[in-house]
This record gives C-alpha cells, sequence and structure tokens, in this order.
C-alpha cells in the first residue's frame, strides 16, 4: 500500500509539471497607434516582466521611427536640405531596410512618399484631393534613389526627398520586440501574442490552442471587425494593408491612404486588402504596401518568384492566396457567409 | 495480505484496465469536446471492491488503474480525469453503500457512482483548463449516468449475487 | 444482496435529474459557455467592465466625446467626435478579442471572454 501511494505521488509531480503558464497583457498607445502585447510565462510576474520589456522596446524605437516629433532623427534628416545626417543604429537599419524593401519590389514599396501623403493630408481635417500640379510638384520628391547610405550611420537625401518610416515601423517594432522575447532567459517565457496596430507577430507556443498555433483573422474589408479567413501561425508575423484603415471622401469617391508612387493618387488596383506571412515583420509591412500597390495579377506573380506566403481580397469579393501560404500557415477560408468566394476552389 | 486477496486486486486491477480500454470505444469527447472524459465503466469495479473488500483496497485498486491505464495510453488530462472522477465516485458509493440495504439497493448506489465521476472529472477539467465553462457539459453528462449507473449497478448485482450462491469470501 | 429496486433508488435518480436541470436552468439564465465582456478603457485605465447577455441594453456616455451601445451580446462604439471615425467604422463587436479602438480620444472598446476561436484579427 506505502509503496502505491509512493509511486502515486510520483506520477502527480510529474504531471504537475505541466501546469498552464499564465498570461499578462499590456495595452499600450505609441506609434500612433494602438498596440497590446501578451506574454505567457510560467508564473504572471514573468509573463508580466516581459510584456514590460516589450512595451519599453517599442516606445524606446519610437523616436527612431518618427518623423513628426522635432527632436527625432528623421525630422532632423528631414529639415536638412540636402545635407549629410547622423542618425542613430535603430534609425540607420531601419533605413536600411526600408530601401531594400524599396528595390525589392521596383519602388512599389517607397520610403520617400512624405511630401505626397502630408499634401493628401489623409488622416487628418485636411484631406482633400490636390490639384495635379501639387501632385506632379510631390511626385518629383519621391524616389528612394534619393537616399544615399553612407555608412556609419550617415544619410543623405537627395532631389527634396522625405523619408516616412511608417510603412514598415511596425514591423520593425514587431522584429525588434521579437528579439526581446527571444532574449529572455531560457524557461521565463513560453509564448507571446504582439498587436502593434495592424503587425501581429505570434511566437512561440499558445497554451489555449491545442498544437500551440496562433489563430489570427483576416479582416473582412467591410467590417473589419470580422474576418472572412484564418492563417494558424507559429513564430510569424502577419500584417495586412487595407484600403479601409484610413480614408476620406469627396464629391462621393473613395481616396484611402495606400498611394501609387508612379501615379502620385491612391492605388487602384481592384484590391481591398493584402496580407503577408512572413518570418519578418519588416518586410511583411513593406510587401504588403508594394503587393497593394502591384495589383493582384503583378503581385500573385511577385510572390510566385519571390514564394512569398500572402492572402489578396478583391473588390469583386473574390479571395487568392498564393502557394506560399500552405506552407507558411494552416489557411481556413470563412467568408462564404459574407459573400465572399476562395478562388481558388472556384 | 493473504495471497487470495491479492491475486483478487490484481485481477480486478487489469480487468478495471481493460474496461478503461473498451471505454476508448465510445468517443465521449465527440458529445463533450473535453479531451479525456470517460463513461466511468470501471466504476463497476471500484463498487465491487466496496462490497467485497475494503475500502483501503477500493483505493488502491483504483490508483493502480488509473495510474497504469494513464501509462499505458493516457494524457495528463485523462489521468487527472480518472483520478478525480474515480475518487469522488469511490467517496459517494462508499458512503451510500453503508445505507445499502435499507435505503437504497446497489443500483442507486452505481448511479450514484457514475454521476459522481462525471462531476469529479468536470472539477478536474475546471482546474486543468482554469475555466468554468466546461460545468456548461455537465448537465448532459448527470442525465447520461442515470442509465450508465442502472447498467453498472444491474452488471454488478448479477455478478455479487451469484458470489453469493458460490459461498465466495475473501 | 438483492437487486430490487427501493425507494432509495429513485431518490438518488431524481436528485442526479435535478441536479442536472438545475445546472442547465443556471446557464441558460446567462452564464453560457463563453461568457462575454465589454470593456471600456479610456487612457489605459479601465473605465467600464459590462457583462454581455441578451437582455444587455446599455448606452456609455464618455463626456461626449464617445458613445458606446452595448445591446445584446454586441457591443459598438455608435459614435465619437474625433475626425477619423475609424473606431465607429469598425462595426459591432460580436466576439472574445474583437476592438474597437478611437486613437484621437485614446479609448479602446473591447469584448473579452473564456473562449475565442481566434487570438487577434489583423487589420
Amino acid at each position: 500500500m506505502k509503496r502505491i501511494f509512493a509511486a502515486f505521488s510520483l506520477l502527480l509531480i510529474l504531471t504537475g509539471c505541466a501546469a498552464k503558464p499564465s498570461s499578462y497583457t499590456a495595452d499600450f498607445f505609441a506609434m500612433d497607434t494602438f498596440m497590446s502585447i501578451t506574454a505567457y510565462g510560467a508564473d504572471e510576474n514573468m509573463a508580466q516582466q516581459a510584456a514590460f520589456a516589450c512595451e519599453k522596446q517599442v516606445n524606446a524605437l519610437e523616436p527612431a521611427l518618427s518623423r513628426t516629433r522635432e527632436d527625432s532623427d528623421l525630422y532632423r534628416l528631414n529639415h536638412a536640405d540636402g545635407a549629410v545626417c547622423t542618425v542613430s543604429d535603430e534609425t540607420y537599419a531601419a533605413i536600411e531596410a526600408a530601401v531594400q524593401y524599396a528595390e525589392l519590389t521596383g519602388g512599389a514599396f517607397d520610403p520617400t512618399m512624405a511630401v505626397l501623403t502630408d499634401l493628401w493630408g489623409i488622416g487628418t481635417e485636411q484631406a482633400h484631393v490636390p490639384a495635379q500640379s501639387e501632385i506632379d510638384a510631390a511626385l518629383a520628391k519621391v524616389g528612394y534613389e534619393n537616399i544615399v547610405l553612407l555608412g556609419d550611420n550617415q544619410v543623405q537625401l537627395k532631389n527634396g526627398a522625405q523619408i516616412d518610416l511608417g510603412g514598415i515601423g511596425k514591423g520593425f517594432a514587431t522584429d525588434a520586440v521579437a528579439d526581446v522575447l527571444a532574449g529572455q532567459s531560457e524557461g521565463t517565457v513560453s509564448g507571446a501574442l504582439v498587436q502593434l496596430g495592424g503587425n501581429i507577430g505570434a511566437f512561440g507556443e499558445n497554451p489555449a490552442r491545442e498544437g500551440g498555433g496562433w489563430s489570427i483573422g483576416v479582416a473582412d474589408p467591410d467590417d473589419n471587425a470580422d474576418f472572412i479567413a484564418t492563417v494558424e501561425v507559429r513564430d510569424q508575423s502577419v500584417v495586412t494593408s487595407g484600403d479601409y484603415e484610413r480614408f476620406f471622401e469627396q464629391d462621393g469617391k473613395r481616396y484611402h491612404h495606400i498611394f501609387d508612387p508612379a501615379t502620385g493618387y491612391p492605388a487602384d488596383t481592384g484590391l481591398r486588402s493584402v496580407t503577408v506571412i512572413d518570418e519578418n515583420s519588416t518586410r511583411a509591412d513593406a510587401l504588403t504596401t508594394a503587393l497593394f500597390v502591384m495589383g493582384l495579377d503583378k503581385g500573385m506573380a511577385f510572390c510566385a518568384e519571390n514564394s512569398i506566403a500572402a492572402v489578396f481580397v478583391t473588390s469583386d469579393k473574390q479571395v487568392y492566396t498564393t502557394d506560399a501560404v500552405a506552407s507558411a500557415c494552416a489557411y481556413t477560408f470563412l467568408g462564404e457567409d459574407k459573400g465572399y468566394s476562395d478562388a481558388q476552389q472556384a | 495480505m493473504q495471497p487470495k486477496k491479492l491475486t483478487l486486486c490484481g485481477m480486478l486491477t487489469a480487468l478495471a484496465i481493460v474496461l478503461s480500454l473498451a471505454e476508448r470505444l465510445f468517443p465521449l469527447d465527440a458529445i463533450v469536446p473535453v479531451p479525456g472524459v470517460k463513461l466511468g465503466l470501471a466504476n463497476v469495479v471500484t463498487l465491487f471492491a466496496l462490497t467485497r473488500l475494503s475500502v483501503r483496497d477500493a483505493v488502491a485498486i483504483l490508483l493502480c488503474r488509473v495510474a497504469l491505464s494513464s501509462l499505458l495510453m493516457g494524457s495528463v488530462t485523462a489521468f487527472l480525469f480518472s483520478l478525480f472522477g474515480g475518487l469522488l465516485a469511490l467517496a459517494v458509493m462508499g458512503l451510500l453503500l453503508r445505507a445499502e440495504g435499507k435505503f437504497c439497493s446497489v443500483l442507486g448506489v452505481s448511479v450514484a457512482g457514475a454521476a459522481a465521476h462525471n462531476i469529479g472529472q468536470i472539477i478536474a477539467a475546471v482546474i486543468w483548463m482554469k475555466t468554468g465553462a466546461v460545468i456548461a457539459y455537465l448537465p448532459l453528462l448527470l442525465v447520461m449516468s442515470v442509465p450508465l449507473g442502472l447498467v453498472t449497478g444491474l452488471t454488478a448485482a448479477v455478478v455479487l449475487s451469484h458470489l453469493q450462491k458460490i459461498d465466495f469470501r475473501v | 444482496m438483492r437487486s430490487r429496486l427501493k425507494w432509495g433508488d429513485f431518490v438518488i435518480i431524481a436528485v442526479v435529474l435535478l441536479l442536472a436541470a438545475a445546472l442547465t436552468a443556471w446557464f441558460a439564465l446567462g452564464t453560457t459557455d463563453g461568457q462575454l465582456y465589454a470593456e471600456v478603457w479610456q487612457d489605459d485605465v479601465l473605465v467600464e467592465r459590462v457583462k454581455l447577455t441578451d437582455e444587455t441594453d446599455r448606452e456609455i456616455d464618455l463626456d461626449g466625446h464617445n458613445v458606446i451601445v452595448l445591446a445584446g451580446k454586441t457591443a459598438r462604439m455608435e459614435s465619437a467626435d474625433c475626425h477619423d471615425q475609424v473606431c465607429v467604422r469598425t462595426g459591432t463587436l460580436t466576439r472574445a478579442g474583437q476592438v474597437a479602438v478611437c486613437l484621437p480620444n485614446r479609448v479602446i472598446l473591447k469584448i473579452v471572454g473564456e473562449t475565442s476561436e481566434i487570438d487577434a484579427i489583423v487589420s
């Protein structure tokens, strides 16, 4: 009898090791958006520490990526009238990444759209359709070729170009948060769900789901509190760009915030949204914008060539997925009752 | 422990494990989406052990059964559910058996045991999943425990009356 | 040992069934699985936490800046005095994990619950 109890208590101890982790959620505002970081750890204290470390990292990055704060590197660079500026390590790394993705996408993503977006004023109360002459003048200052990276954190802007890292900022921050999570001491953090505006990073194990994956809903462009598909991912970032996020209406026409660097107008390619699933959130962030500008056909071809996992939603309610989606995540189409159809099934 | 009693305990444990395995033929998970929830057929062994042996032996058989069947096929959840369900069923049946013959028959004891087994499983699920939401499945399990308890109770009654006829004593 | 049913057996069966009925009734009265709550946050402070049931019918007015309507098991930002109206356009929230955010006023309306089929929505 005694032995049975001894063996039994041993078994109990063994099963006790597999206890469920606790979680802590940090909700905060940064980079002009709402952010939410949930960390899972062995106990609540560890989870809280990890979530706070992530929040701190985002707050620390904010001045390095902002162009509106007058004390920021970008503000200084944008107002240097073409003079060489020395910027911080983070700012330089972010500009470098932005230029890299601009080159990759043949300029469909461009980090020098600042002058143009300021002209349109989307997201402010002065949003309006500018005159063609104004757009032409602004376009003359757009072009990532105008960014000269001189090494040693030195940057020069030519032809009146101004840098806006908004297109990759949240992705860059998500990657930085991923590094913070990876740097936590062994056994303290088991998983985390990082939501920085429209950028989601899902890391480690989700204790609430069998298999440990994270189920992310792809928003319905007509009602973005709801979703039309889910992707189950692990150690991946999921980013969406859509025409429904920020827009204004003038004379009955909608003007959204994703501009085509070639025309200076909001990209009009028949797409409602593009979602990219990628390990690198900065890359995913830049690619959603670029693919939206490219449109469905060019975008799908680009994804096939570079094996990018992307989900395209068109204005005629068709949902397209690229070949790489199957290997990047578990994709489930759920938009039928909302009038969407899975283009691959049809 | 006498050899005869020890042999009987071993056989009962083996029988209980076989019943635990047989339970897997009924995918209760399909109705109650909590992985590891069982019908509790092995309660019949507990009932038998309680009437013919002692509470101590019944507990020993139960613990051996739970530990072994979890090692054979189980997950941690299945282990916890069987443990909580089994122990609570044992406690309830042990208490009711004192009134057996006067207040109720083996059938009633068995029904109460089946109900207790399900309550125990759900308590384990609440602790494990850290959510009270699983209690929503308890009514269904309780209703099911009535016919199930009657069947196991009848089985036990038949076996016990046969043993009485052949004057089986431990 | 006889297997003839005694009155106590019926009492036991009745008790088990009554317990099942009582639990069902209790769950039918609002505390269903996956109970939902609406949370209203303003300036990083939780100002309201409301349990959502089928009978929920409430309007929360944040000094006229934001008006939140809780109706049944849903919540929505009815109106906001900000210029972008993103939170109002977010629409009606029905599931745990959904959020409507008013950035200019730093107001967050979210639905939290115990279970959810998704962990987050990317938009």
